[in-house]
């Protein structure tokens, strides 16, 4: 299989000295037409890497290449090649979803004869087409979601990143995305980078999963090779043996604190 | 062939501004195109025409070519601030992402968003230019002399909106990554226009014209001045109005000062250009994150004035709150600053009850800064007090109480030192003026706390605070006028007397009765 992101000891090392090592000597690949989840806590490091493979910062070390594009030599390219669906995007509230897909596509220079086609046919698909005029601070978050999706795919890109896109959904609206996201890589052949930290979701939907700790990748493959690898009986477990948790004992350790003082 | 980004940049903030008027969006430009031409070739000539003595006598007079680089600095000054106070005012990175994940040149998008707006500013440009080129025009100037004359304004002018536009993607990167730099942002915004109000005051009534005409001083103000770029225009400008007609009289000056405009114009242009990279980026800057320090004296004492137990804990959290955004810190400074310059341009009142006034009417502007703060967290940080018990009594007072202890003293330190600079002060009469002063502000805080309960804003871009803030300092202007014109005369009576039997008795009745009110709003907000 064809591999389409491959990083090479990329890192990003911020403050004095690179004390902190948001992420630290990264080696991973994803494959064509492969679904990929990166998992991993709070602050662990998702969000720059994403960052990293689409260009937006620059890496303190190592590189990556995407469809053969070197982040650090093709920059342009890479952008080309990639679409982002960003964890906090700004969407431009003034614009209506319509004239934000325009910009977009002007912005990843589709050309003009089949950009307002395309952008109807995004909105169909994402049943936005009747209130293509509306303005976007008049959407709800869901419907925002699916135009920034829709934002993500208006150039047609072979490698799509996701960060976080469900976190911020109803039930609904979170099933809607997911359903979309295996259209796209069963039926569009689509590579899909995930970032998330919500479990289910990267189960349900990913072929495989990396799971990222303090920076560092400390697990890779399929679901049930990672819950092999803990010798643990689900993902949530597994999860928790790699990156470390609260022990149970420890939850209420306040309240018998507070019983011992009184 | 691919439309430029940058235009796709340009036409995307052209839209977002244009969004309030998208039914009109399509005739806009030439409802304004043809307005305009309305303005510059009949409305500006025929002001002129009114006044074509005095402005003949003005370009003849010493202190014109001063008065004019002074009048272009300030505009220039205006025009770089002005694109950088919006940002401040809400810093916004979200939408860096977006150009960032593009390929897109950063250059691209600077020049798109500075062109973006451009139309807007030319509006501003072309009324300006428009009236000079009216004012120019009866000298007898020639074509290309007034070609250069209205280039002269348009470099000027758009070379500070460019600075202006490159400062503040500076800035928005600089401040935008963490809540301290947003709330840097937003002190500055307020703080960085007191350098024009100064420059105004001046005008009005500080003496400027006055010193100007002096020519010993004229000449020092004008080499000063000429240093600067906004001023080189002038010059060109005043050797037109000398030389009407005659452009080979000036040649030298027009070439090297035109020339120099010209370039700079260019130098700015590349030099912002160069910068892009900096102005777009979502490197992180800082990992400092702020840390609480333990309560010291202050916070103590405060406690301790809050009655030590609970509610003084509750006093101390309102007081961290809101001295910890140096936003709230910026419109405290920003007022004292306003009276600092009324008092060294405008003059202190000659005599001492005089100088009671103008504190009187601006004042409570602080307090309506102050204590107005209490909604402008959202709903949220209400319904906190609303389901505590005794919430809203507690919050109420608490509000209160804060409010005196940073309006009233601050108040009564103005008051004090305005009325020892005036002549013939005594200690009795610096007494009275301060505590008069602070009895009234105690009650406009009372007033504000209960305005703004029973108006609530709950951002300061609500259209409700910017109507409390205008019937606070309506309010008070009245109050000072209905208790000075009709009770002071009716009674005969001086301007303490009305102060202490009409003007803080009425604030008093007022801030009860609007405090009362407003606490019952408050038990009722959903």
């Amino acid at each position: 299989m064809k591999v389409l992101i491959s990083t090479d000891k990329l890192s990003k090392h911020y403050g004095k000295g690179g004390e902190i090592k948001a992420v630290d000597e990264l080696d991973l690949e994803v494959y064509e037409g492969e679904t990929f989840g990166l998992l991993g806590p709070n602050g662990a490091g998702k969000t720059t890497t994403v960052r990293l493979l689409n260009c937006i910062i620059k890496p303190t070390s190592g590189t990556a290449t995407l469809n053969g594009d070197d982040i650090l030599k093709d920059e342009t390219e890479v952008k080309r090649v990639t679409g982002l669906l960003a964890e906090s995007p700004g969407l431009y509230e003034k614009l209506s979803a319509y004239e934000f897909l325009e910009f977009m596509g002007a912005l990843y220079d589709v050309p003009k004869d089949i950009l307002p086609e395309r952008i109807d046919n995004l909105l169909k698909l994402f049943g936005l087409h009747d209130r293509r005029d509306y303005l976007l601070e008049g959407y709800s978050r869901g419907m925002k979601q699916k135009i920034l999706i829709a934002a993500a795919l208006i150039h047609d890109p072979p490698i799509l990143f996701l960060d976080e896109p469900t976190s911020m959904l109803d039930p609904r609206a979170s099933l809607m995305v997911k359903d979309l996201i295996k259209k796209l890589a069963n039926s569009a052949g689509k590579t899909i980078f995930i970032c998330s930290h919500i479990l289910p979701v990267v189960e349900e939907l990913c072929d495989r999963i990396g799971i990222i700790n303090q920076g560092r990748l400390v697990a890779v493959g399929t679901v049930d090779e990672i819950i092999a690898q803990t010798g643990t009986k689900t993902l949530e477990e597994a999860f928790i043996t790699i990156t470390g948790g609260v022990e149970e004992k420890e939850l209420l350790a306040w309240r018998e604190q507070k019983s011992a003082n009184a | 062939m691919p439309t430029p980004k940058w235009l796709v940049v340009a036409r995307n903030e052209y839209r977002i501004r244009m969004n309030k008027i998208r039914e009109i969006r399509p005739y806009f430009p030439y409802l304004v195109i043809g307005l305009l031409a309305v303005y510059v070739t009949f409305i500006a000539p025929r002001i002129v025409d009114l006044f074509i003595d005095e402005f003949l006598a003005f370009f003849l007079s010493q202190v014109a070519i001063a008065m004019v680089q002074i009048l272009l600095f300030t505009i220039f000054f205006y025009f770089i601030l002005l694109p950088i106070t919006n940002t401040l005012k809400e810093v916004q990175t979200s939408q860096l992402e977006i150009f960032l994940a593009a390929p897109i040149k950063p250059s691209d998008v600077l020049l798109g968003e500075f062109l973006g707006v451009m139309p807007f500013y030319a509006i501003a440009v072309t009324l300006i230019t428009g009236f000079f080129t009216a004012v120019m025009t009866p000298l007898g100037l020639g074509m290309i002399q007034i070609a250069i004359t209205i280039i002269i304004f348009i470099v000027t002018f758009f070379s500070a909106l460019w600075i202006g536009t490159v400062a503040a993607a500076l800035l928005r990167t600089k401040f935008g990554k963490t809540a301290r730099g947003k709330d840097i942002g937003k002190a500055l915004a307020l703080i960085i226009a007191l350098p024009m109000i100064a420059i105004m005051y001046a005008f009005m009534g500080g003496g400027l014209l006055e010193t100007l005409a002096d020519p010993g001083t004229s000449g020092i103000v004008r080499a000063i001045l000429g240093l600067l770029p906004s001023s080189w225009g002038a010059e060109v400008i005043f050797g037109f109005a000398s030389n009407p007609g005659n452009i080979g009289a000036v040649g030298f000056e027009t070439l090297t000062r035109f020339g120099g405009l010209i370039a700079f114009f260019a130098a700015v242009l590349w030099l912002g250009m160069k910068a892009a990279n900096r102005a777009y980026s979502l490197e992180p800057t800082t990992f400092t994150a702020s840390k609480a320090k333990p309560d010291g004296f202050f916070y103590k004492t405060v406690k301790y004035v809050g009655g030590g137990g609970s509610f003084g804990s509750l006093l101390v959290s309102v007081f961290k709150d809101y001295s910890r955004r140096l936003e709230n810190l910026s419109k405290i400074g920003y007022i004292v600053g306003l009276l600092v310059l009324i008092n060294i341009f405008l003059g202190g009142s000659e005599d001492l009850e005089g100088t009671l006034l103008m504190p009187q009417l601006i004042l409570p502007l602080l307090a309506a800064f102050v204590v107005g703060e209490v909604t402008l967290r959202g709903k949220e940080t209400l319904f906190i007090y609303k389901k505590t018990p005794s919430g809203v009594g507690r919050l109420v007072k608490a509000r209160l109480l804060h409010g005196w202890l940073v309006v009233v003293p601050i108040a009564g330190t103005i008051t004090a030192v305005s009325t020892i600079l005036a002549p013939q002060t005594t200690l009795i009469s610096m007494l009275t003026n301060t505590g008069l002063m602070m009895l009234t502000l105690a009650a406009s805080v009372a007033f504000v706390l209960g305005l703004s309960l029973l108006n609530p804003a709950f951002s300061d871009k609500s259209g409700n605070y910017v109507l409390n803030l205008m019937i606070v300092m309506q309010g008070w202007i009245g109050l000072t006028l209905v208790s000075l014109i009709v009770f002071g005369r009716a009674f005969d009576l001086g301007m303490y007397d009305t102060m202490l039997y009409v003007t803080v008795p009425l604030s008093w009745l007022l801030g009860i009765v609007f405090l009362y009110l407003g606490k019952r709003r408050l038990s009722r907000i959903e």
